[in-house]
């Protein structure tokens, strides 16, 4: 699906808010402690963030309200500067880059959408989807025609004219996504874009935005707060507590090896069997085994109801169709309810 | 409180006493020291007034200054001079063909020789300007456009009129430009913006009169001095609001711009201005209003326009001619206010185009109007006349009717004005003038030390010694106490209206439309009426500080009792409160910080219309800054104008800091 390669790297990040943030930069990473920091009446909105986002992926960073996502995500962007640290996007190190560059950056290889949209309240559903590319000189007959395009992607056709005040929140967000897609970015930042919304037409978006990017295949990074979206759509999760990132891994192993108990605590509510996949639950393959086969990589909740009807354990393939396992009722049964036991 | 403190035993007491404790009893041993006058005679002489050798005299260095920098003083190969005179001459150009079109005709120069056009005929101007308002607020602004221009036209006083519009009309583009350009550097650099904020405050409070002549010096006698007099005191609401508006943006409209990758001027014109449109028009429609009102006080100086017209009314006593032009200028401040916010509410909405000329025919067509009108009359120079037999001066009538009101009650006015003046003003004046300034100064230090800090207190006493020691004190107190009645009887007349309109939406409705008129009258136009009816002097310079500082008296107790949670309000009477009760003990203790700001609103206003009083011939600071003007005394003028201002801005400051500290105190955030 994508080759291992990172795209982005962050080294030891650390953003410090508060007087005298400049002064602790210089200071050994073991000092900044609790102590430290409090003394000084410093806020460590990212402690130490180190991590590596691969070429398309879709990379979730999910915490509560204030643990530091828009910040981290921020210091990817360069719209702020990381304290201590350093942060590679492809070959360029953002640490004193160029502003030139960086610009050239924001104009072709980056977008953003943001939480409250950031529609420019005086401009068209069509001109502000084409305003990054009025921003880059780009004339009116073609970048309208961009546009055009876009309004058709994410369904808002018929609306070209509309003002946004004019348009409902998830409409307004799917204007926000039109344009953050106008430049075809290679990576795309995404700071709890539906959080604002209902939790039916949230739900609506989601699909939306997974539909989105089977055609697209950007690598991105999203934030949000709802543990149960980031199961949804995460390729990755990074889970963040006060700055920290506490683990990164896939849902499923952050529900099967959850680093500690406030990873924990998130994990519990989620029913497995929507996260958890055939492979992970398999048992040693047997001669009992029979029936068309499962793909180790397919949800237990897709496979399910063909397990539990099937009177013997089913055989569990991988990708190359070779045998490595089967599943039966007992641990699917026990893979649904378990969470309830707990 | 004291017994709360000496309960303890006495060494405990001594750890118990707190600062706000002394500073208390500190205020209350200065006003007494200051008011008793036993006490106050055992006072060393220079507590009460600084003697005369004391004293600095700024006025004669700052004059010489002044003389200096306008005649001699060079900056690089230029002369300042120079500087400010081709500035006026830049600014001149645009304002003398914005005059000659709409009044004076103007001169083209063309091979071997001039072409004079005739200025724009008036039913052109009528119409396009009646197409301009439907366009901006539909027909009813039109129709009143139409009924403004046609009183103009009656009365004679087009001319008038339209010189003034092209006063105010440029001094709104300049200032506009000068707002927008300060308020984004504020915006983006926050230590300009510490640095402009008390500028401003000094720019708002200033009297006009007293920099008029500065301007003079070096802008040269005429209308750009004016203009530049007008750009200084209506210009800082279109900045502050500026500032604000563009602070008050989400932070994620500007992450949208560097995200996009905007340069720093595509960031400001393509993103932030624009977004912050809606807060940019609010201070534009502050900027027109004012610059109204200053148009008019520019008179003095030769602007010419309707405010000559009521000076000269007032001067010469013909009272009806003054009345028709102050009628017109109330009429044009309506339709101002009117058009300018209709322009700024408008909201772009789809199926309106929003970008060219295409989307707005009626502007178009507004425009059209203008140029055909106006080739018209060039070929029929006649049709640009108003039909003479159709206007009409009311002016004989108006001054018999006054002449007969004066005569009639004559004897009753004089009765109430003898009243006030000899029962209230007389005395609170003799007390005012008889405290000494170091009492009143170390009073208001320590009294901003409790309610804000000592900043505040440093800052307060600073400028209230500069008016002890550059000798003004005597004139400040007089200022002082004509303030204080009038806002004593402004809050008297208010806060009851206010109360009562609180308690019925359509009283308050109704009330907040008369309110909302009367703000937008400049200063100027109350004097009018006061001065038919009261004469000249100090009680009716009273009562045109009284009407002028009335509404924000009203407005901000309605508002604020209108403003009482719905639940305190049904806590209050499942309580079993009586209406009585429920509005001491819920209503106004909760309003009591939006009071106090109405308070200050009122000062400000107050401290506003005093200025203008001095025509009618009060005594204070600002009698000293009118005369300044008439005798070209700059410095005197400069120092008397910082009097007022710095008076003003210590009453602000002490009513709003107040008023947040009561509102802290109360939760409200
Ligand atoms: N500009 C700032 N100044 C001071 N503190 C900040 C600033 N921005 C963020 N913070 C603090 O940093 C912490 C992380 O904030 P943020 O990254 O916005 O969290 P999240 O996006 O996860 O809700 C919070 O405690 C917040 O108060
Ligand atoms: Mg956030």
């Amino acid at each position: 699906m994508f080759d291992n390669s990172s795209i982005i790297r962050c080294r030891k990040i650390w953003k410090l808010y508060g007087p005298g943030a400049e002064a602790a930069a210089g200071l050994r990473a073991d000092a900044l402690d609790d102590d430290y920091l409090g003394g000084h009446g410093l806020v460590p909105a990212v402690r130490d963030a180190t991590l590596d986002i691969r070429k398309g992926e879709i990379f979730v960073i999910m915490g509560l309200s204030g643990s530091g996502k828009s910040t981290l995500v921020r210091c990817m962007t360069g719209l702020i500067e990381a304290t201590r640290g350093d942060l590679f996007f492809g070959e360029d190190n953002l640490r004193g880059i160029d502003p030139k560059r960086l610009i050239e950056i924001r104009r072709h290889k980056i977008s953003m959408v943001f939480q409250d949209f950031a529609l420019l309240p005086h401009l068209t559903v069509l001109d502000n989807i084409a305003f990054p590319l009025r921003v880059q000189g780009i004339g009116r007959e073609e970048r309208l025609a961009r546009a055009r395009e876009l309004t058709d992607l994410v369904a808002l056709k018929g609306r070209e004219d509309r003002f946004p005040h004019e348009l409902s929140g998830g409409q307004q967000q799917r204007v926000g996504i039109a344009r953050s897609l106008t430049t075809d970015p290679e990576v795309w930042f995404l700071d709890e874009p539906f959080s604002a919304l209902d939790p039916l037409i949230r739900h609506e978006m989601q699909d939306e935005f997974l539909r989105l990017q089977a055609t697209l295949h950007k690598t991105i990074v999203f934030i949000t707060h709802d543990f149960e979206e980031a199961i949804r759509i995460a390729d990755r999760i990074a889970i963040m507590q006060d700055g920290r990132i506490v683990q990164v891994d896939t849902p499923e192993q952050l529900i099967l090896k959850p680093a500690d108990e406030y990873v924990a605590e998130f994990t519990r509510k989620i029913p497995r069997h929507r996260v958890m996949r055939t492979g992970s639950l398999a048992g040693p393959a047997t001669e009992l085994a029979s029936g068309s086969p499962v793909l180790a990589s397919a949800l237990i909740a897709d496979v399910a109801s063909r397990v539990l009807t099937s009177d013997r354990p089913v055989p569990v393939v991988d990708a190359k169709g070779a045998i490595i396992g089967a599943i039966d009722r007992e641990r699917v049964i026990n893979t649904i309810f378990a969470h309830g036991a707990r | 409180m004291v017994a709360a403190v000496f309960w303890k035993s006495p060494q405990r007491a001594v750890l118990m006493i707190r600062p706000r404790l002394i500073m208390l009893l500190g205020l209350g041993l200065i006003a007494v020291t200051s008011i008793v006058p036993a006490l106050r005679e055992a006072l060393p002489d220079w507590v009460v007034r600084l003697p005369s050798e004391w004293l600095l005299e700024p006025a004669e260095p700052i004059n010489r200054f002044l003389a200096w920098l306008s005649r001699r003083a060079e900056i690089g190969p230029f002369e300042v001079k120079e500087i400010t005179r081709g500035l006026a001459a830049i600014i001149e150009v645009p304002l003398s063909v914005l005059q000659g079109v709409l009044v004076k005709g103007v001169e083209v120069p063309v091979p071997g020789g001039e072409v004079r056009l005739a200025a724009l005929p008036w039913w052109a101007l009528t119409a396009a300007l009646a197409l301009f308002g439907q366009w901006a607020a539909g027909r009813r602004a039109a129709g009143m456009v139409v009924l403004v221009c046609f009183y103009f036209l009656v009365l004679d006083l087009w001319d008038e009129a339209m010189l003034t519009l092209a006063s105010v009309a440029i001094a709104v583009m300049v200032g506009a430009i000068v707002g927008v350009v300060l308020g984004a550097a504020a915006h983006r650099w926050p230590r300009l913006d510490s640095f402009l904020n008390p500028v401003y405050d000094v720019m708002q409070t200033l009297p006009v009169f007293s920099y008029l002549v500065p301007i003079l010096l070096f802008f040269g006698f005429g209308p750009v001095a004016a203009l530049i007099a007008t750009v200084i005191y209506a210009m800082p609401p279109m900045a502050r609001n500026t500032t604000l508006a563009l602070r008050r943006l989400p932070p994620s409209i500007s992450e949208l711009a560097s995200m996009a990758g905007c340069s720093p001027r595509q960031r400001l014109l393509l993103v932030l201005l624009p977004a912050a449109r809606q807060g940019l028009l609010t201070g534009f429609n502050q900027l027109v209003m004012l610059s109204l009102s200053a148009v008019i006080i520019a008179s003095v100086i030769g602007a010419g326009g309707l405010g000559n017209v009521v000076l000269q009314g007032l001067k010469s006593m013909q009272l009806g001619r003054a009345l028709e032009a102050g009628l017109g200028i109330t009429l044009m401040a309506i339709l101002l206010d009117r058009l300018s916010r209709a322009v700024a509410s408008r909201r772009p909405s789809h199926g309106r185009a929003t970008t060219g000329w295409k989307g707005h025919p009626v502007l178009l067509g507004s425009v059209a109007l203008m140029l055909w009108g106006w080739l018209m009359v060039q070929a029929a120079p006649a049709s640009g006349a108003f039909p003479e037999a159709l206007t009409w001066n009311s002016g004989r009538l108006l001054d018999g009717f006054f002449g007969w009101v004066n005569v009639t009650f004559a004897d009753s006015i004089g009765a109430i004005s003898d009243g006030f003046v000899r029962h209230l003003f007389r005395p609170l004046k003799a007390a005012l003038v008889a405290l000494p300034w170091l009492g009143v100064v170390l009073f208001v230090a320590l009294l901003s030390c409790l309610i804000r800090g000592v900043g505040l207190a440093l800052g307060l006493t600073a400028i209230l010694t500069f008016i002890a020691i550059t000798g003004y004190w005597d004139m400040a107190m007089t200022s002082l106490y004509l303030v204080t009645i009038s806002v004593l009887i402004a809050t008297l007349i208010g806060f009851p209206i206010g109360v009562v309109a609180a308690q019925n939406a359509r009283l308050g409705g109704l009330t907040a439309l008369v309110i909302d008129t009367l703000q937008t009258l400049p200063t100027f136009v109350y004097l009018i009426p006061v001065v038919m009816l009261f004469g000249l002097g100090d009680f009716p310079a009273m009562v045109a500080i009284v009407a002028f500082a009335l509404p924000p008296a009203i407005r901000y107790p309605m508002d604020g009792i209108a403003r009482v949670p719905g639940s305190l309000i049904e806590a209050a009477d499942m309580a079993g409160c009586t209406r009585l009760q429920r509005l001491l003990h819920v209503q106004i203790p909760y309003a009591l910080p939006e009071i106090m700001l109405g308070l200050s609103q009122t000062v400000l206003m107050a401290f506003g219309m005093l200025v203008i009083t001095a025509l009618v011939g009060t005594r204070g600071l600002e009698q000293e800054t009118l005369v300044a003007v008439s005798k070209a005394k700059v410095g005197e003028g400069l120092i008397a104008g910082l009097g007022i201002s710095f008076l003003s801005i210590t009453a602000d400051r002490l009513i709003t800091h107040g008023a947040a500290r009561l509102r802290r105190r109360l939760g409200q955030v």
